[in-house]
């Protein structure tokens, strides 16, 4: 018997058995190359020819004299503020007041979820028609005695990045109302009770009840959000791909440029490597609020 | 009153929210004649011309089978290979599983954008470019910690006297997973099919990255080619959007409540 739960080899046997496709998987295409990421960014390699040389610190030496870095820091700081103002703020609002309703509710939470099922690359091709010069948002604000305010939005410096996060907070705005609306579930009843028993309004008992218990909450929808505006690529690429000029460019499609498009492996990885650690830190950050939560 | 006017600004807000995706129906529906009509008048006389031409002549019809075929092989294996791994973290006893817990947790950090440079050459270096399979092995890779803590924490409830009981019972480790310990974990089962069929089926990234030839292609990598030499073709790229976005609106609507846990299960607890 190969599997025979008496013999002395079972239990090793066994735990290869259950571990090993995943752990072979996960660590050859994950764990690896997370650490080749570190290694390439420290070395002049082209991505093709076998010989790559060791350089030092030479491109985090050229990451922190490159304008177009930093102007794509920058933009991936404003990028996420944005959108963190608009899933956690909006969110919040949204799902306190979907909170309060009982009719059509279900209906209402489809259409603001729906979105986040939506491709990026879907996503993309839809805000890239309604975005453009004669397109729909721009044929709305005429319509309503707003032309002044049209303007070719994905082809505008000053506007273009604004508009890319707009897009991107439609398709992700409805999980954070999801996440809203769980913690405000588990908010005790008997708060409400008591703020309306003291003659609070509408807007006390929820500046007073509903705010404060949710504070948990709109830390973990803000760190959410956060890191996962600042892994965002598929939008952007297919919708200005960083332009026009550098006005839409963030981290990852800067990397793209520099690492897979112009072949400047040690470059590009360097570019990778900041963006590694901003995620992973504000990831720590995130699991630590959670596992206080546990507790 | 309140009620009613809590009712209208959400009623608003929820039209808003779905004007672009029906504005996208519209149009790929509309006769050409009609596009000088305003994107939110609804088509006067259906014509399903422009989807027959995306999926024949543009090709979506292999991008489709493609992406259908990846998401489902990821879905099936992720089920099995994320199982497992939780079973044995969470009821085998063996060294180094703090360090494997640690090992997963890392999993969770890191962005996908962040090491797309490495991945790409160990792809290469399997000899798996333009393969399904390369790009089946880099989505299992990079999502599976999210699935090997979803059924950890189903494993977890799984009553330890029910577990003993099986084994005193002689049953083998593979029997107390397969009859004990699945069945329970039914919902995780479910998460974890809709969660990575859905990031498989709507990534863009890996697979522009790891798939070249046309034939390989799969809808998000497909449809972002017909966007980049069919610009002004705007019915094309409305109904490739549609195709697109159909199998995963559709799922969302029948598990509706199974999505919204999933989402929400790794942020609140």
């Amino acid at each position: 018997m190969f599997l025979d739960p008496e013999s002395k080899w079972a239990p090793r046997l066994n735990l290869f058995l259950f571990l090993m496709p995943a752990l072979t998987i996960y660590i050859v295409f994950a764990i690896y190359p997370t650490f080749s990421v570190v290694e390439y960014s420290f070395t002049d390699w082209d991505g093709i020819s076998p010989k790559r040389n060791f350089v030092g610190l030479a491109n985090y030496e050229r990451l922190f004299t490159d304008k177009i870095f930093w102007a794509a820091f920058r933009n991936t700081f404003v990028w996420s503020g944005v959108i963190i103002v608009i899933n956690v703020g909006l969110g919040l609002v949204i799902a306190a007041m979907l909170a309060r309703v009982w009719k059509a509710r279900l209906l209402i939470q489809t259409c603001i979820v729906l979105p986040v099922v939506i491709s990026p690359m879907a996503v993309a091709t839809i805000w890239r028609w309604m975005y453009q010069p004669t397109g729909v948002i721009n044929q709305v604000l005429e319509g309503i005695g707003l032309g002044g305010l049209a303007t070719p939005w994905l082809g505008s410096p000053g506007a273009v990045l604004y508009a890319l996060a707009l897009a991107h907070s439609w398709s992700t705005i409805g999980l954070s109302v999801v996440i809203f609306l769980a913690g405000l579930q588990a908010v005790d009843e008997n708060l409400y009770e008591a703020a309306h028993v003291d003659g609070a309004n509408a807007f006390q008992s929820f500046r007073y009840v509903t705010l404060p218990a949710l504070r948990p909450v709109t830390a973990v929808v803000f760190i959410l959000t956060l890191t996962q505006s600042f892994k965002v690529f598929d939008i952007v690429w297919a919708t200005t791909q960083g332009g026009p000029v550098r006005f839409s460019e963030i981290l990852s499609t800067y990397m793209y440029k520099r690492g897979a498009l112009e072949k400047q492996y040690g470059y590009g990885s360097a570019i990778g490597v900041a963006l590694l650690v901003i995620v992973s830190l504000a990831t720590v950050i995130y699991m630590q609020i959670q596992s206080k939560e546990d507790r | 009153m309140g009620r009613w006017l809590l009712l209208f600004v959400l009623g608003v807000i929820a039209i808003l929210m779905v004007s672009p995706l029906i504005l996208t129906v519209f149009t790929s529906f509309k006769p050409t004649t009609e596009l000088v009509n305003p994107p939110w008048a609804p088509p006067v006389s259906l014509t399903f011309e422009h989807y027959v031409r995306v999926w024949t002549e543009a090709g979506f019809s292999r991008y489709f089978f493609n992406t259908l075929v990846i998401s489902a092989v990821d879905a099936v294996v992720m089920i099995v290979i994320a199982s497992l791994a939780a079973y044995a973290m969470v009821f085998m006893e063996f060294r180094g599983k703090l360090v494997l817990r640690v090992l997963f947790l890392i999993g969770l950090m890191i962005p996908v954008t962040a090491i797309v440079l490495p991945l790409f050459q160990i792809v290469r270096g399997f000899g798996l470019l333009n393969t399904h399979l390369g790009v089946i092995f880099a989505d299992l890779a990079l999502a599976l910690s999210v699935f090997v803590f979803v059924f950890s924490s189903y494993f977890v409830g799984v009553p330890k006297e029910l577990h003993e009981a099986a084994r005193i019972d002689g049953a083998t480790e593979f029997q107390i997973y397969r009859r004990v310990v699945m069945p329970i974990a039914v919902p995780a089962v479910v998460t974890t099919a809709l969660l990575e069929f859905l990031w498989s089926w709507n990534d863009l990234l890996l697979r522009l990255l790891l798939l070249t030839r046309d034939e390989m292609r799969t809808l998000s990598v497909g449809l972002l080619n017909f966007q980049g030499t069919m610009t002004r073709d705007v019915t094309g790229l409305s109904s490739g959007t549609v195709i697109m976005a159909i199998p995963v609106v559709l799922l969302f609507l029948f598990f509706q409540r199974h999505f919204v846990r999933g989402m929400t299960a790794g942020a609140v607890k």
